[in-house]
């Protein structure tokens, strides 16, 4: 409670105006100061007239020693009282209530009482022995008054002692007198400073209280404020009007910046009403569309009204990682790509690909998300038809390979048919065993061209847009059994380590398929070159592995041909770029397979010797 | 019983041919590649031989020259695939002794098959023989044999012969069993497009339906025309 009282009182005081404390500081200090000196002077004056009187006392009561003693030692009594009534004779009687004589045996010989003498008063006042005097205070009824002793002697021995009494109202009425007068004087003293502090504290504070009205014009968006100021504080002290200076100054600077912060609005309302990108901003927690630039109305075909409080992942999948950091530290993040490549759709639930950019910020104090979506849509379709382009030309090149690979069962089954025909026509029996062996052969080569049509028609086709898991063999095995014997035909040995425990990984099947038959197909070009320049080049081999790399799945083909020299191996992966003679091929073989590589989230790495061989590895990471 | 091999790499198509060879009466033996089919032919010394051109390892046109190496009266006859012109005529020129295309017809594999059987016959058939014919304003050149470089001379005769008989109608007559090689189509060429200059008009007939498709290819059809029938080819020149 008494802390709490404190604690108020302390608040109440810093929270005083300046206005008060200056007046009340310099009201406090000039009247601290006036008290001060009062009570000193005062006490100076009091010592000094106590002292005054006791001395006068001293004196009296010496000079009524000395004359009483001769009376003393002839024992005069009568001349005694005489004496010591004669002292206080006239003004004196005021000044002295009583004077009396003692002998050297302390009995009163002498007083001026007019009543008895009171009881042991004669007691109260002793000459200390090492003293020569004595004075104490007494009281005597309603009476203060200082005994003055003092001794009457004879030569050196102590024959009596004179005690005089001195009015302490004497004193005290000059003292009553000196107190009213200083009272009066501080009091005036109190009365013209209060004026004069309160005319100079307000002199101080009204440039400050002009400012402020200032300052409060400003916030309020009044910035013409400023001619008037400088005259309000003319006058006012140096500092005053330097702190005026650099108030003006800063609200120029103010103004300056609003200027500014409204162009830089402008600007930036301006590009985001007419930017290229739909862009939106969403509540970060809950995803809610909050606001919605004119162009994401046009592409998604929703009005603004129909966006505001639409959640964003109706238009399409959405997710945002929180960085994990408080939302203040939050907006000071980069902005990320949250989603590249995925489908979203309009209100007319036709479809668009999308590439997703995020970043937070606030909007009207929420947590918030500006999200562009930029439309790849045309990006993405000319991507395809690219691959597709590429495919075909891989296919044309296999052909040959094809037709020759179809000739083989077609063959079988002819001469199988004409067989049996013969031998009806002749009417000759076919042993059960033959024509059995026949019949099953003509049924598994059909089987067999019908693969590998499928395989054609697979490789052929264009891929969905949804990624499946794929377990990276399988692309492997469908390109061999397409190019397979055209290698061995060409004396190339296909070697396989190919790991059947390897996890499997997003992408499309005949897509790879396209990528591993791009490295095959420069694979045996590889070795062809180096049968150019070789005669007697050996054993060609082509060596495909898949193995698990970590986090991730790898797959690696190697061939000993010419390899690649240093100066190109960045330059393969260039579009139109080969080393083909013309019309052998275009150069978008490696370039297409990075892209498509790279669409999975994998990584293409080389390495090479020239005239040792190359291996080509691509990694991907697994799907979960 | 003749022996036959049959060199390929495809199983189905031994099997086949293993069934059909059987069938016809020749005594069969079959290789999947080139290195083991010579060192059967080695062994057993088959008169005629069925390789197919495009294998692994060894191809087919190696195989019918270390065989002509060996022994070049063999009758060797390549299988090629469709379309496979230039192998065929590499083989001809190697001195095989037909070619047929996969698909394999029967009647394919019996025209080369009589080809063979009648060559072996006929065995020593190097050079051939050409004789010069005139009968009812006529010319008559007939071919028989193989037609190769050695055989210039003898045509240059011929058609000098038809020349100097002002001969503007002349009947090439091959025989079933000849063949030309590249360098023999070169020469009848070059007579040609002589006696076209000319003005004389040239039928061919007589030869084998492969060989027609060389020479067509070889465009020899832009200085004579080829006829199945003999009776056509006579008619043709007679009306023009």
């Amino acid at each position: 409670m008494e802390r709490m009282k404190n604690n108020i009182i302390f608040k109440k005081i810093s929270e005083a105006s300046l206005n008060r404390k200056i007046f009340i500081s310099t009201l406090a200090v000039i009247l601290l100061i006036s008290v001060l000196i009062a009570l000193f002077t005062r006490w100076i004056l009091i010592s000094s007239l106590t002292l005054e009187l006791q001395r006068r006392g001293l004196g009296i009561a010496q000079s009524i020693a000395e004359s009483s003693r001769g009376y003393m030692l002839t024992q005069d009594t009568p001349k005694l009282t005489s004496l010591i009534f004669d002292a206080r004779l006239g003004e004196r009687k005021f000044l002295i209530p009583y004077v009396f004589i003692l002998d050297k045996k302390n009995n009163v010989i002498a007083h001026t009482f007019t009543s008895a003498f009171p009881d042991g008063f004669h007691m109260a006042n002793s000459i200390l022995p090492e003293q020569n005097s004595s004075i104490k205070l007494l009281k005597m009824g309603r009476l203060s008054v200082y005994d003055v002793a003092f001794p009457v002697t004879e030569g050196i021995y102590q024959i009596g002692v004179v005690h005089v009494g001195l009015n302490k109202d004497h004193i005290d009425t000059l003292i009553g007198k000196l107190r009213t007068t200083f009272v009066g004087f501080v009091s005036v003293v109190t009365i013209i400073f209060f004026i004069i502090s309160h005319w100079l504290s307000n002199y101080i504070t009204r440039p400050i209280s002009e400012l402020t009205k200032v300052s409060d014009e400003i916030s309020r968006g009044n910035y013409n404020i400023k001619p008037d100021l400088k005259n309000k504080i003319e006058g006012a002290g140096s500092e005053v009007m330097l702190l005026a200076d650099s108030f003006i100054n800063m609200t120029n600077r103010i103004t300056v910046s609003q200027i500014k912060l409204k162009e830089s609005e402008e600007k930036y309302r301006h590009l985001v009403n007419s930017g290229p990108n739909p862009i939106f901003v969403i509540d970060r927690k809950t995803f809610e569309i909050l606001d919605a630039n004119p162009r994401a109305e046009e592409t998604y075909g929703y009005t603004k009204d129909e966006f505001t409080g639409m959640l964003f992942t109706n238009l399409g999948p959405f997710e945002y990682k929180h960085s994990g950091l408080s939302p203040a530290e939050d907006d000071w993040q980069e902005p990320q790509v949250v989603n590249s490549k995925v489908q979203y759709y309009k209100k007319d639930n036709s479809l668009l690909y999308v590439s997703l950019h995020a970043s937070p910020t606030r909007y009207k104090d929420r947590d918030a998300l500006i999200i562009a979506t930029t439309d790849i849509t045309e990006m993405v379709e000319k991507d395809n038809q690219l691959i597709q382009a590429s495919k075909m030309t891989n296919l044309g090149e296999m052909s040959a390979g094809i037709a020759h690979e179809l000739n083989q069962p077609l063959n079988a089954i002819k001469m199988a048919s004409e067989f049996l025909e013969m031998m009806i026509e002749k009417n000759r029996k076919i042993p059960e065993q033959d024509l059995y062996d026949v019949i099953k052969e003509v049924s598994c080569q059909v089987d067999r061209s019908a693969a590998i049509i499928n395989r054609l028609r697979d490789f052929g086709r264009k891929s969905d847009f949804t990624k499946e898991k794929i377990f990276i063999n399988e692309p492997v095995e469908g390109v061999l059994e397409i190019l397979g014997r055209q290698l061995r035909l060409q004396n190339i040995e296909v070697e396989l380590d190919l790991d059947e425990t390897i996890p499997p990984i997003l992408a499309h099947n005949n897509r790879l398929e396209q990528v591993i038959f791009n490295l095959i197909t420069n694979a045996r070009d590889a070795l062809n070159q180096k049968q150019e320049l070789e005669e007697d080049f050996a054993s060609r081999f082509i060596r495909i592995r898949s193995f698990r790399d970590g986090e991730r799945v790898a797959i690696t083909v190697s061939d000993n041909g010419i390899g690649i020299p240093e100066s190109l191996r960045e330059r393969i992966f260039e579009a139109f770029f080969t080393t083909k003679e013309m019309g052998e091929g275009m150069g978008l073989g490696l370039s297409i397979s990075y892209g498509i590589v790279k669409d999975y989230g994998g990584d293409v790495d080389i390495e090479s010797k020239e005239g040792l061989g190359t291996t080509f590895k691509l990694s991907f990471p697994c799907a979960l | 019983m003749r022996k036959i091999l049959v060199i390929d790499d495809e199983k189905p198509t031994l099997k086949m041919f293993r069934l059909f060879l059987i069938a016809y009466g020749y005594e069969v033996f079959i290789a999947e590649d080139g290195q083991t089919g010579l060192e059967i032919y080695k062994k057993e010394s088959p008169e005629i031989v069925f390789t197919d051109i495009k294998m692994p390892g060894m191809d087919g046109i190696e195989v019918l020259r270390k065989i002509k190496e060996t022994d070049p009266f063999t009758e060797v006859i390549v299988v090629t695939g469709h379309g496979d012109m230039d192998l065929a005529i590499q083989a001809l020129n190697l001195g095989a002794t037909d070619f047929i295309n996969k698909p394999i017809a029967k009647i394919a594999l019996d025209s080369a098959l009589g080809r063979a059987d009648e060559r072996i016959k006929l065995a020593g058939i190097q050079g051939n023989e050409i004789l010069f014919q005139n009968r009812d304003n006529l010319t008559t050149i007939d071919i028989k044999g193989n037609i190769t470089s050695t055989s210039e001379p003898f045509l240059s005769d011929a058609f000098k012969n038809a020349s100097e008989h002002d001969a503007s109608n002349i009947l090439l007559r091959f025989d079933e069993i000849s063949s030309v090689n590249g360098a023999g189509i070169a020469i009848l060429i070059k007579l040609l497009s002589a006696s076209r200059k000319e003005n004389k008009v040239v039928a061919i007939t007589g030869i084998s339906e492969n060989f027609k498709q060389i020479f067509e290819m070889a465009g020899i059809t832009r200085f004579a025309k080829i006829f199945d029938k003999q009776e056509d080819a006579v008619n043709y020149l007679t009306v023009s």
